[in-house]
């Protein structure tokens, strides 16, 4: 460790702070961006045919008569005493709608990740490549170009070709009923959707750092002094990269929590993002917060790692 | 689901409809019998509550499997028995008898008691607010259970079709059930094997009291979108697609059978009378005479389907069968706009939405057929989240919905003067008096015979353009056999459906 001991224990409680002070700002954005929405779950469960009086009882059910703030309010400090509340929908306890359907998005968003990580890795190491061969070149044109490609456009690309052209793979992704793992060949087509925007995304960030890591004079020093690549990698090379590394880490993992709701909407995949898409429709808060709350706690975790991994320049 | 969304899914189900025509047919679930049924609905909205809103298919044909009802439409249009054996009426017409099955239980094993009944349908009133007040005809207070297997059932007003108004939707749970969060136990054909609302394996009720069904199992899986459900069949994932788009039937290959249900989907243009410049007779007739009926079937359903004369219940008994089709005449139309003041045109925005497969299409195309009698329409596309709270039943031009309710429904819900969803503002002490006084005439023919004297008057003066009926649409593989056909929740009484060799 280089940093001095206070500096570290400062760095160490200040970052987990940090973390928990965001994560209370975010629950309440989500919070006031699903009440900003026009209607609410009354609305939904009336379904347009409920009489004034008949709303006004099923928002008094629900205590949607009060105010968002008191609501907000009475939500998280619930949710500190271990209780997530009830689908304002349905009525389940929101642990038992999301519980459900964790298993299948962390099989899906782990299967990306595994996928993106070495993608990343293979993407900078030709960036790399030609940082040392071109040192004029900016590069990562190819990565930019690919990041600015939705999503949607991906999956619809995907699925004509692997599932309409080919015929390998299924273009809907069926979960087997019962629960247990899934049949690998429903992962093909949202892993792969997921996965290689990612990808470009990370490449394009990550892949100038390694350049200018590499064209730093004391690299090029040690490289034209004959010390060995791999010695030159380890000790000047992956330090500087570690940090931001880690930060493009967690930006991913927020892409992947992101683009989940899409992929698996469009694929007919019963996780959570399929989930979070229809109940922000229906505007059922519970479910949203804490749903909002899970993938924010994801990319922050990966945050928290890259605060306490000590930045060298 | 916005247009965004939509798109990919629907590029993806037509390169698998592409490739299923080539394709051998998919294969079927094997030898244990097991149905995968893919039925529409949304994932958040999936509930284990059988009294609730019932707006996701995926739960209304999972309760239908396992919950019993006291009666279920017939294919004559009357009521037949489900676990009420039988039925009379007092001579009112205002106390009704029914009869139970004594061999019923529940999956738990306590017998299905006349208690039971009347606990879940005082449960279904008093959700009112949740399920468009179902049984709001009936005093469930007032009724009682003199024994148990006797439920006597308190009506409002005289009412001839009691049996008919409890078809369907009177999912029978344990008295005292309360929470809803999990399933509680029915007595139907099928019970609970695990999985949960979104995605739910059932298997078949060896203790039900009536005949056998063939199917040993049905798996039932919520999907929101229709490209997807039915591309779930077109690569052998599952055996039916419930309720797919005419799109998506008409792309179905040689792999895949269409099962085309009894049209009763519309999306009626609904004016409002107590605004301008609707509030004048001779306008809401001109825009009836606008339409092409014809041009919009062909586009909205893509022929699956047929065209309709301004009444929402054709399908209904009780449909005046010797009205003549309203026709387009564009000449007549213009005369009737001139003489109301509107010689120099009239501007119209006319809302719509995405909601179902086809109503943003029957818009603009209305629109244009509007131009041609000099009615300038602007279409506007509302999103489908808010739709039926914003403007359903609020704005004065819009597409609206039916979806196969009887005639009786659809005057309680939206033809009378206290209706909670007078979406025309149809309100007329008479005909609310004459609806009453029909219900009340014990003969069928009679009571027919004035139900559509008031759909006469209604097809006169109304605020409904309804141009026609869509068929329901089923994608299913060749080896399902003895799907039902019937309108509304027919659809969901999966007894008689077997696996069996495709073709």
């Amino acid at each position: 460790m280089r940093l001095s001991a206070p500096a570290g224990l400062s760095r160490a409680v200040l970052a987990p702070l940090r973390a928990v002070v965001l994560l209370a700002v975010v629950s309440v954005a989500v919070f006031a961006a699903t009440e900003l929405l026009p209607g609410d779950a009354a609305d939904a469960v009336g379904a347009g045919r409920a009489s004034a009086a008949q709303l006004a009882g099923l928002r008094a059910e629900r205590g949607l008569d009060r105010p968002g703030w008191e609501r907000w309010a009475s939500w998280a400090s619930a949710l500190l005493h271990g209780d997530a509340g009830r689908s304002l929908l349905t009525g389940r306890p929101v642990v038992d709608v999301i519980g459900g359907r964790l298993p299948a998005t962390a099989v899906l968003a782990g299967s990306a990740f595994a996928l993106t990580a070495p993608l990343v890795l293979l993407g900078c190491v030709l960036a790399g490549r030609r940082a040392l061969r071109r040192p004029g070149d900016a590069g990562g044109g190819l990565a930019t170009a690919l990041t600015a490609v939705p999503q949607v456009v991906v999956a619809a690309a995907l699925a004509a070709l692997l599932s309409g052209v080919l015929r390998w793979v299924p273009p809907v992704s069926l979960l087997p009923p019962g629960g247990g793992p899934p049949d690998p060949s429903i992962l093909v087509l949202p892993v792969l959707t997921l996965a290689l925007p990612s990808a470009a995304f990370g490449v394009a960030l990550l892949g100038g750092v390694v350049a200018d890591a590499l064209r730093r004079p004391y690299v090029t020093d040690a490289l034209v002094r004959g010390v060995p690549a791999g010695r030159v990698l380890r000790r000047h090379v992956l330090p500087v990269l570690a940090a931001p590394a880690l930060r493009v880490l967690a930006v991913v993992v927020g892409g992947l929590a992101a683009g989940g709701a899409l992929v698996e909407t469009v694929f007919g995949y019963a996780g959570a993002g399929e989930l979070l898409v229809s109940s922000v429709a229906a505007r059922d808060t519970p479910v949203v917060q804490l749903l909002g709350l899970g993938s924010a706690t994801a990319v922050l975790a990966v945050l928290l790692l890259a605060d306490l991994v000590p930045v060298r320049s | 689901m916005t247009l965004k969304q939509r798109r990919p899914v629907l590029l993806i189900a037509l390169a698998a409809l592409a490739a299923g025509c080539s394709a051998p047919p998919p294969p079927t679930s094997g030898s244990t019998s097991t149905l995968r049924y893919v039925a529409a609905g949304s994932p958040a909205a999936a509930s284990d509550d059988p009294h609730g809103g019932l707006a996701n298919e995926s739960d209304a044909l999972r309760f239908s499997l396992l919950y019993d009802v006291l009666t279920v439409p017939g294919d004559d249009g009357t009521a037949k028995p489900r676990l009420a054996a039988s039925w009379e009426p007092d001579r009112t017409l205002t106390r009704w008898t029914f009869r139970l099955r004594p061999e019923a239980t529940f999956t738990d094993g306590r017998p299905v008691r006349a208690a039971d009944v009347l606990y879940s349908l005082r449960r279904i009133e008093r959700k009112a607010a949740e399920n468009y007040g179902r049984l709001a005809s009936f005093d469930t207070q007032a009724s009682t259970a003199p024994d148990d297997h006797t439920v006597v059932l308190v009506s409002r007003t005289p009412n001839a079709l009691a049996p008919e108004a409890l078809e369907s939707v009177t999912f029978v749970v344990p008295e005292g059930s309360e929470d809803f969060g999990r399933p509680v136990p029915g007595s139907g054909p099928y019970r609970m094997a695990g999985g949960d609302a979104r995605t739910a394996v059932l298997m078949r009720n060896p203790a039900w009291w009536g005949p056998r069904p063939s199917l040993d199992g049905v798996e039932i899986r919520a999907m929101a979108d229709p490209q997807a459900r039915a591309a779930a069949v077109t690569s052998g994932q599952a055996d039916v697609a419930g309720s797919v788009s005419p799109a998506a039937a008409k792309a179905a290959g040689t792999g895949v059978r269409v099962v085309r249900r009894a049209p009763v989907t519309e999306y009626p243009f609904v004016m409002r009378l107590d605004r301008e410049p609707f509030d004048d007779p001779r306008v809401r007739e001109a825009f009836k005479l606008a339409a092409d009926r014809q041009a919009l079937v062909d586009t909205v359903f893509l022929g699956y389907g047929k065209v309709a004369n301004d009444l929402p219940t054709p399908y209904d008994a009780s449909y005046p069968e010797d009205l003549a089709q309203r026709p387009r005449d564009v000449a007549r139309a213009k005369k009737l706009l001139a003489a109301a003041g509107h010689a120099d045109g009239l501007e119209v925005t006319l809302r719509t939405t995405t909601s179902y497969p086809g109503m943003d299409g029957a818009a603009a195309l209305y629109a244009r057929q509007l131009a041609d009698i000099g009615v300038t329409a602007t279409v506007r596309n509302e999103p489908p989240d808010t739709y039926w709270t914003d403007v359903w039943g609020k704005a004065d031009f819009y597409t609206g919905y039916f979806g196969g309710i009887p005639f009786t429904d659809v005057a309680r819900v939206a033809l009378l003067s206290a209706s909670p969803a007078n979406e025309t503002a149809w309100k007329r002490p008479a005909w609310d008096e004459a609806f009453a006084a029909a219900l009340a005439v014990r003969d069928a023919a009679g009571r027919n015979g004035r139900l559509g004297a008031l759909q006469k008057e209604l097809w006169k003066d109304g605020g409904y353009v309804v141009w026609g009926l869509g068929e329901g649409l089923e994608l299913t593989s060749p080896a399902v056999h003895g799907l039902p056909t019937g309108p509304g929740f027919q659809r969901f009484l999966l007894d008689g459906v077997r696996l069996g060799d495709a073709g």
